[in-house]
């Protein structure tokens, strides 16, 4: 991270970028009929960081995750996932895992078989299913039907299938809704690890104070506009804590 | 796309609506070709054709009926549960995803098909003999009654995995399935039969070798069902591949 952020405080201070970026967002716009979800964004990340993607409801967020992941085609500008628009990855699984909704699944399948299904389709060995399940705490249930799952493991089980290809990238939307404060716990110290072993993560979210804990670097969008692009050492060094740059950026502010 | 379609097969057999769909669809079946043979009079029921007629009725129509069913809901279940998501998480070339559908769509529409024509032509048999009517039927319109009956249910797996790819939504899906097979085209056999000779469902039967005065001959019923099914899968395809999914 940047040690000289004292003097160099604007969204714009990372300029210079050494590697290509895992996740590089230029002039991104989506539109839907006259409404304008995502304008002109650009933003970058780095290997080994985890960056919140905060906003308001509304503000773009999980569009632009969309488009990120090919679910959605842009209106204008370009998303790539490490340098290639993601339909173009060859095995995407082993590059990027995404949560985008909290119960991507079917009521009657059990957890092992949605997983199974997935692993599949992504030439992964079953056995990485047992260990995701491990990894994520899911083993005693597994081979339950998910309508019986909380809203808990229902994140756990969506983030065992993001972990299926042990990718370089991981993208969350709002991964702790639903989490005890236990599970809160072990997400952030999982996200930690991940990043500090190289891995990447963009992680979409209102919770603040989850998100303060455990990200290194936060974009804030409003408006489908980047309105910021911060360290959070950079906002410590100005005196700045996230609520106060958060509230004084968006228009949720205001209301 | 052989990756995904083993994935296609472990999501059909993950779940229990396979095993749903097939127990509604014998026991309409068995409705069905009962109710024909056991409501006809004799007269109707000692002519080739009328012996056909109760087997194709019960097993070909509603084979086919939930053939479409299936293809439709493997991409409408897929919408309405939000795996969709996650398939094309894993699978971002969409066309690898539907050609995999339409590949187990069809293998499994022919199973169902084969399930509840094989079914009909025992239980409508059966139920002749019980009646007192000498049975008619050959060999062959055995084998053209299954055979028939089978591919005409993959055809149509193919027609609702289309249907099902360009509306999304599993209840207009299944509703607009229904509402065709069962009452659109009785609609036109009754006020313009001319034209619905060309109708997909009344081609379903006339693949069967039903009322081939009339109707037109298995295998051209077969070529006309084909084009139908391969319309139904180029409609669908820029359905799926080109729009966004929520």
């Amino acid at each position: 991270m940047s040690s000289h952020a004292y003097g160099n405080n604007g969204p714009s201070s990372r300029g210079v970028v050494t590697a290509e970026p895992v996740v590089a967002v230029t002039s991104l716009t989506k539109r839907f009929g006259a409404f304008v979800a995502v304008d002109d964004l650009t933003f970058a990340l780095e290997a080994g960081t985890v960056t919140g993607f905060l906003g308001p409801n509304g503000a773009g967020k999980t569009t632009t995750l969309r488009v990120l992941l090919g679910l959605a085609e842009p209106t204008a500008g370009r998303a790539l996932v490490f340098g290639r628009p993601y339909q173009e990855l060859e095995q995407p699984a082993r590059l990027a895992g995404a949560v985008l909704e909290s119960n991507d699944f079917h009521p009657g399948r059990s957890g092992r078989d949605h997983l199974r299904v997935l692993a599949l389709a992504a030439d992964i060995p079953p056995s990485r299913v047992d260990e995701v399940l491990d990894l994520v705490g899911l083993v005693a249930p597994a081979a339950r039907q998910v309508k019986t799952y909380s809203l808990g493991m229902r994140q756990r089980l969506g983030l065992a299938a993001a972990l299926l290809g042990e990718p370089e990238l991981l993208v969350l939307d709002e991964p702790a809704n639903g989490l005890d404060p236990a599970g809160v716990h072990w997400l952030r110290t999982f996200l930690r690890s991940f990043a500090d072993r190289g891995g990447t993560v963009l992680v979409a979210s209102h919770a603040l104070a989850e998100v303060a804990q455990t990200v290194d670097r936060v974009l804030i969008i409003d408006g489908g506009r980047l309105v910021a692009s911060t360290s959070l050492e950079e906002l410590a060094g100005r005196g700045q804590t996230l609520d106060d740059a958060y509230l004084q950026l968006t228009t949720e502010a205001a209301s | 796309m052989r990756a995904q379609l083993r994935s296609e097969f472990a999501k059909l057999r993950s779940t229990r609506t396979i095993l749903g769909l097939s127990a509604a669809m014998l026991g309409l079946v068995l409705l069905v070709t009962l109710l024909h043979a056991f409501s006809l009079s004799t007269t109707d029921l000692a002519s080739r054709s009328g012996q056909v007629r109760v087997l194709v009725e019960g097993g070909e129509l509603v084979g086919a009926l939930f053939a479409g069913l299936l293809g439709a809901m493997s991409l409408t279940g897929e919408f309405r549960h939000g795996t969709i998501r996650p398939t094309f998480l894993v699978t971002p070339r969409r066309g690898r995803v539907i050609a995999a559908k339409t590949v187990a769509s069809t293998l499994t529409g022919f199973v169902l098909g084969l399930m509840a024509t094989a079914l009909a032509a025992a239980a409508g048999t059966l139920a002749l003999a019980a009646r007192g009517v000498t049975v008619q039927l050959d060999s062959g319109n055995y084998v053209v009654l299954l055979v028939g009956g089978a591919a005409a249910a993959s055809l149509w797996a193919v027609i609702g995995l289309g249907l099902g790819a360009i509306v999304r939504n599993q209840v207009a899906a299944i509703v607009g399935l229904c509402v065709w097979l069962l009452f659109i085209e009785n609609l036109l056999v009754d006020s313009l039969p001319g034209v619905s000779r060309y109708a997909p469902g009344v081609l379903g039967r006339a693949i069967t070798g039903q009322q081939t005065g009339t109707l037109h001959t298995p295998a051209l019923a077969a070529l006309l069902l084909v084009l139908y099914a391969a319309a139904a899968a180029a409609a669908g395809w820029p359905a799926i591949t080109r729009r966004d999914v929520d």
